[in-house]
């Protein structure tokens, strides 16, 4: 009974953002609401609500499209439509939609069924969120804003968690404590800091803790109030000392001084000042697993002790993803640490087979040539062989590629579905052949052959001579170039994959209007964008392969606006993100990993952002469509 | 239309406004009713509920009330009250199970003066949206008896007199319980909501009353007078 108006309270205060609320802003807020009910294919703003409003949906469904009545998507219980918040804004989106896409999208929303809706006045919104600007920026920037802000701050996370979970401070703090008496005076501390090259001082008084000082306090409460330099340190210095046990583990450091927003942290031992570990210290931590487990890869002597160490491959992408490193670390290093695996197979093989005839270059392509592997990927490779090579010599490469495909196999790397290994022997060929596969796919363009070829677009030297793939890229990249036959083909291709429209209660929305149970996550989102980054790529004569890289080098571009990429980072990150995190609940579900994300499995937030990047996504296939239609 | 002058609610205000004594109950009368014949979407309500001790308005009392307005279609929580009156007596536990109002929490509410004048004040001028209005129709009334020797009256849509209208319409008989505002609110697909409490009550009421008006034949353009008690 305590609390009022509890129905509309209980059902507002589950919905993202506005579950960040305090309770008396929510109070505020659920105050700014009109109820209203909208009956079956009627427009929207509803009858009664004259002033720019969000709608959060009570009960039953809306549905939006634009003005050829595309469908647009839809909105289910508890979804917030934001279309109609203010005039100007929907004016300023239009503006970018129709930057990306060429056209208006006037859009016009109905009820699909009988809707009751809670209408929150905009203007009143603004007033009482004026302390979480967070929220009403939610409902006001574009759908690429948002989506970089995410970004933003999941990367933001990333670099200050990134920090060992099972490392003791032990290890690695600095001892013994450097120490400053209380009653010294500001300048002898200062002086103490800069023969040490200390950025802080730890304050004692009769051996005992009583502060901290750090170069910022001596700027804040010196300089700035005018202090003199003989006045004693204790003026200056941080009271409230947080300290941690040297016994305590890294992680829980990390979150000590998350929570209370410092940088140092003293060390102590049975209750004695022992010294100091800083965030630094912490972040130095990072990387140690993956480069560890590449040196037993190259001390390994067999196939079998191979696999062995390639079973730790989930846990080490478990472990980085807890630790908040980015999917593009992750990506990195799940694919140096297959081709360290291939390399040492290969070495393996060379024991085995004897020295290579003449010489050659083992090539990754897809995801691994990319640098963006997970710990479910595929194999994809390739032989690039000297022209040398005589007939004779054949046999020994095809020991090679069956030895090192077979011994990847073995790691958990399954056969590519596609064939596209050193061991099928289209793909193990001279110099020359390969010359002549590029040259038939980017002269004579067809639309099967090229989709199927792709990957070979995106191909990376991990063993033996480099210079045979790069004069391979620049042939190439030089004929893509001014190809617009070639790019038109790709692009086709390229806006095959559509992303869906959004979510429909638990399921994913369609374009046509259907629904599936879960989202293909690699099919849906990630590979538009490597598509789209690969056009990029290809048109202006971008050798990168890596997709963030290829899409920050083609920004600015006659390609690709600077926003444009900007927006279609944000997108693949948060996408490529989110498919790690997936695997790794998969992982500690102990299930096999896939691309497939049930809805439900998705915050409210999720949600919105995902909506977001397939928009990215959408408008800039709409632009190669119209560019090469 | 002679009808109307001299029987219509305005009429009765009228001339109940020329014996009421000054206060509340007078400012309540002196502000007219909407005219009978108003399109439903001009009309302002106030959708109400109370808790009580019990169903007898001469020996039960009010414990809480919960108003908040209504009008052109749309449900407005800005100016929604949720008002505990506090009757300086000790609460039957088994009542408590039900509208959950405590003796501390009564203790915190107001005389019973303070909280019919802050919803008087609110219906000034408006129609009383309630659901099985005798409740509310009767305690209020037995209240203004109390506080200002005199009975008003008030212009009332009652939901569960229009369901049982448009049930009655059908020959087939139906179960009474169908008439309750949780199974009223069920049919139309409306969400589940918190008994007893008398602010959810109220915007259940009003949030069914929009309901069915959505789904009669002349919709937001019915008259008054075709839902009035």
């Amino acid at each position: 009974m305590s609390t009022e108006l509890t129905d509309v309270k209980d059902f507002i205060k589950a919905i993202a953002p506005f579950d960040g609320l305090t309770e008396s802003l929510l109070s505020a807020l659920i105050k700014e609401i009109s109820i209203c009910y909208v009956r079956e294919g009627e427009q929207l703003p509803a009858q009664g609500i004259d002033k720019p409003s969000l709608y959060v949906i009570r009960k039953g469904s809306l549905r939006s499209a634009n003005k050829n009545n595309e469908l647009i998507g839809k909105f289910a219980e508890g979804d917030i439509c934001a279309l109609f918040c203010s005039e100007q804004q929907r004016t300023e989106q239009q503006q970018t939609e129709q930057q990306y896409t060429g056209q208006n999208e006037d859009l016009m929303v109905t009820a699909e069924e009988d809707t009751l809706l809670y209408a929150i006045d905009f203007d009143g919104l603004k007033t009482v969120c004026q302390s979480f600007p967070n929220i009403v920026e939610f409902f006001s920037a574009s759908a690429a804003n948002r989506l970089s802000k995410k970004v933003a701050e999941i990367n933001e996370q990333a670099v200050v968690a990134s920090t060992l979970m099972n490392t003791a401070i032990s290890h690695f703090y600095h001892g013994p404590a450097v120490t400053i008496d209380v009653d010294e005076s500001i300048q002898a501390a200062a002086i103490k800091m800069t023969e040490l090259n200390f950025s802080c001082l730890l304050v004692v008084k009769d051996d005992a803790l009583v502060g901290i000082v750090t170069d910022k306090d001596f700027r804040r409460r010196c300089i700035a109030q005018g202090l003199s330099l003989t006045a004693p340190v204790g003026d200056i210095m941080s009271e409230s000392v947080h300290m941690i046990d040297v016994k305590a583990r890294a992680y829980d450091a990390l979150i000590k001084m998350n929570s209370a927003g410092i940088h140092h942290l003293p060390v102590g031992k049975n209750g004695q000042l022992a010294g100091m570990v800083t965030i630094t210290d912490l972040m130095k931590q990072e990387g140690h697993n993956a480069v560890n487990m590449s040196s037993m890869i190259a001390k390994a002597h067999s196939v079998d002790e191979l696999a062995n160490i390639a079973k730790l491959l989930p846990k080490l992408q478990i472990s980085m993803r807890k630790l908040g490193t980015t999917a593009e670390n992750v990506g990195k290093t799940m694919s140096a640490i297959t081709n360290a695996f291939t390399r040492k197979l290969i070495a393996m093989a060379i024991e085995k087979f004897g020295d290579a005839p003449v010489p050659f270059a083992w090539v990754s392509a897809g995801s691994q040539a990319r640098q963006e592997q997970t710990v479910n990927s595929d194999q994809d490779n390739a032989l690039i062989i000297d022209d040398a090579m005589q007939s004779k010599d054949e046999p020994w490469f095809k020991q090679l590629a069956e030895f090192v495909c077979d011994g990847l196999a073995e790691c958990g790397y399954v056969y590519c579905p596609g064939n596209v290994m050193a061991s099928n022997d289209k793909w193990r060929q001279k110099q020359a052949v390969w010359q002549g596969y590029f040259d038939k796919w980017v002269n004579q363009p067809e639309p099967l052959a090229l989709m199927n070829s792709s990957i070979f677009f995106d191909l990376n030297t991990v063993y033996g001579e480099e210079r045979y793939l790069q004069a391979l890229r620049e042939r190439v990249l030089a004929k893509t170039q001014r190809n617009t036959l070639f790019l038109a083909h790709l692009s086709a291709n390229a806006v095959k994959l559509r992303p869906p429209l959004g979510f429909f209660r638990d399921f994913v929305l369609i374009d046509n209007g259907k629904h599936k149970k879960t989202l293909d996550l690699k099919h849906n989102g990630i590979a538009p964008i490597v598509d789209l980054a690969r056009i990029y790529a290809l048109s202006e004569g971008i050798c990168e392969v890596n997709t963030l890289e290829r899409l920050k080098q083609a920004a600015g571009t006659p390609s690709l606006s600077k926003d444009a990429a900007g927006s279609l980072i944000s997108a693949f990150e948060f996408l490529t993100m989110l498919k790690v995190e997936h695997q790794v609940d998969q992982l500690l579900a102990d299930d096999d990993t896939d691309n497939y994300l049930a809805p439900n499995a998705l915050s409210q937030l999720d949600r919105e952002h995902l909506k977001d990047a397939f928009k990215v996504i959408k408008s800039m296939q709409s632009v190669r469509q119209t560019t090469y239609g | 239309m002679f009808f109307e002058r001299w029987f219509g609610l305005n009429a009765k205000r009228l001339r109940l406004l020329e014996k009421a004594p000054k206060g509340p109950l007078k400012d309540f009368l002196a502000v007219p009713f909407p005219e009978s014949d108003t399109p439903i979407k001009h009309v302002d309500m106030l959708a109400l509920d109370f808790e009580t001790t019990g169903l007898q308005p001469s020996k039960d009392h009010i414990l809480s009330m919960g108003f908040t307005s209504l009008s052109n279609g749309v449900i407005t929580l800005k100016d929604s009250q949720h008002l505990l009156v506090n009757n300086q007596m000790n609460l039957d536990r088994d009542n408590v199970k039900i509208h959950q109002i405590t003796d501390s929490e009564q203790a915190s509410g107001e005389p019973l003066a303070v909280v019919v004048e802050a919803l008087l004040q609110q219906l000034a001028g408006k129609v009383m949206l309630v659901h099985y209005a005798q409740v509310e129709r009767t305690f209020l009334q037995q209240a203004c008896l109390h506080l200002y020797g005199m009975v008003p009256v008030f212009p009332i849509i009652d939901t569960l007199l229009v369901a049982k209208r448009r049930f009655d319409l059908s020959d087939t008989s139906y179960d009474p319980s169908r008439l309750r505002l949780v199974n009223l609110r069920e049919e139309f697909q409306l969400p589940a909501h918190h008994e007893h409490n008398a602010l959810n009550d109220a915007i259940a009421t009003g949030e069914l009353l929009l309901a069915q008006l959505q789904q009669s034949e002349q919709g937001m353009n019915t008259p008054l007078k075709n839902l009035l008690v």
